[in-house]
């Protein structure tokens, strides 16, 4: 799915912190949302790439897209 | 010029995979045993880089006992491991500078400054009590036959555990909130400094390889740069598959993930059939004493690293990548490393030199230590799936 169709409902900006908050984070934050809602992660953890993904389809959410061209990675993960 | 662009994109840009990364590491380790005599290993370089700092500031080093088992002779560009250090760090740079990865990640709390600091002190410290940190024991010390390594790597995972109940605390999470949105956001996209970074990160890899030529055929040590070359593939390895030994065993506690920490297993399954094949044409391994200082030290090590965030060679790529918080660790380990250096000689004899040197080899015939270690390793396979599972039955547990 082309990222910029894909409308997320919440954001968390997790710049600054390193892994595994990000991770760890994403998870909880994932239990307060909806079926069907979206979270957008932004992480520059660059080792985020190796366990923000696997971790939420380990934990039934789907991974619609991953951008991590730059320094900065944009995951969309629906519950 | 098609094919260049889709080898960049690929190989160059790209992260890799980690599985095969870390099987990668275990062939390359075994070989690197084989051709240098010596192992895979940077806390010990790290420990000389703190006896250099030391007498650089005048103090006397000589009756320090720790700095004659890691041997201060000459420095970072004479030795096998100095090299082979700098060569990682190229490695590491080559990685993060093509793949557009660097940027000045700053700290977003002093909670994490502080634990970057003191998890990096622990860490070092811990790593070197127990005379080498996860390279030297799961990616060494376990091939090689040495029961100090299944010593350290069993009380890592305890630390490893402690450190995940510790960092779960109320006290460390992350004051991020969750916003409400209605459109994705726009990443920040710069071609011309990509490109920069990108030129950058083939200079340094370049200008590596060919000191690490000149080290071979001009300079005519050639073990010297074949070290260099060995590190360099060990940093591109690291860094372009982001390989994190800390977070493979954390994180089978923190969030039920256990690919990498398999993966890690395997890379040591691999490696202990190539470093056998070494011994038995004789190629002698590195044995440690199986003493007290191998759990102490994996326990603090293990507890350290998850406390940091990352271990000895996990700070080496990011702290190239930007990420300040990881400049703290490298610091801390240095320090860790050399306070122990300080406070060996008290009790050395008592947990550590008076304890026998334990070659499974040798304890149990070569076909008897060869099967021990696939069997130890299919324990510790299955003692991680095990753990996996807690983490899924809590999930399920807590969800109904």
């Amino acid at each position: 799915m082309p990222k910029d169709t894909i409308v997320p409902t919440y954001r968390l900006d997790m710049q600054g912190e390193p892994c595994p908050y990000p991770a760890v984070k994403t998870l909880e934050a994932m239990e307060s949302l909806k079926p069907g809602e979206i979270l957008e992660i932004i992480s520059d953890c660059p080792q985020s790439i190796n366990n923000i993904p696997q971790d939420a389809e380990n934990h039934g959410y789907k991974v619609l897209s991953i951008d991590s061209s730059g320094p900065t990675i944009q995951y969309l993960i629906q519950k | 010029m098609d094919y260049f662009n889709q080898f960049k994109q690929r190989y160059l840009i790209e992260f890799w995979r980690p599985l095969p990364a870390v099987i990668a590491l275990g062939v390359l380790a075994t070989y690197y045993f084989g051709i240098m005599g010596t192992y895979w290993a940077v806390t010990g370089e790290f420990t000389r880089w703190g006896g250099h700092f030391l007498k650089f500031i005048g103090v006397d080093i000589s009756h320090l006992g720790y700095f004659d088992i890691v041997k201060m002779d000459g420095n970072s560009l004479t030795r096998i491991d100095g090299v082979m250090v700098i060569g990682m760090f190229a490695g590491c740079i080559a990685a993060a500078f093509w793949g557009n990865n660097v940027k000045l990640r700053m700290p977003a709390s002093n909670i994490r400054i502080f634990q970057a600091l003191i998890g990096g002190i622990i860490a070092g410290f811990g790593a070197r009590l127990g005379m080498g940190c996860n390279l030297a024991s799961l990616f060494t010390g376990i091939p090689q036959f040495s029961l100090h390594a299944w010593l350290f790597t069993l009380a890592m995972i305890v630390g490893v555990y402690l450190g995940a109940r510790v960092t779960a605390l109320p006290f460390f999470q992350s004051k991020f909130k969750l916003q409400k949105v209605s459109k994705s956001r726009e990443l920040p996209y710069d071609a011309k400094r990509i490109k920069r970074l990108f030129v950058f990160g083939s200079v340094v890899f370049i200008a590596m390889v060919l000191w690490a030529l000149y080290l071979i055929f001009i300079a005519n040590t050639p073990k010297l740069g074949i070290a260099m070359l060995f590190g360099i593939a060990f940093g591109l390895l690291i860094a372009k598959a982001q390989i994190c030994f800390t977070s493979a065993f954390r994180d089978v506690f923190t969030t039920g993930r256990s690919q990498m920490a398999i993966a890690i297993i395997l890379g040591m399954a691999v490696s202990t059939i190539g470093v056998f094949s070494y011994i038995i044409l004789g190629q002698p391994p590195k044995v440690m004493w199986a003493g007290p200082n191998a759990v102490i030290g994996g326990m603090l090590f293990g507890f350290g690293i998850v406390l940091a965030g990352g271990c000895e060679c996990g700070w080496m790529y990011r702290a190239v990548e930007g990420q300040v918080h990881f400049w703290l660790v490298g610091v801390g380990n240095v320090i860790g490393a050399t306070l122990l250096a300080f406070v060996w000689d008290y009790f050395s004899v008592s947990i550590a030199t008076s304890w026998p040197k334990i070659n499974l080899l040798e304890s149990l015939g070569n076909y008897g230590g060869l099967f021990a270690n696939y069997v130890f390793l299919f324990l510790l396979f299955v003692l991680i799936l095990k753990l996996e599972k807690n983490y899924r039955n809590k999930l399920q547990s807590k969800g109904a």
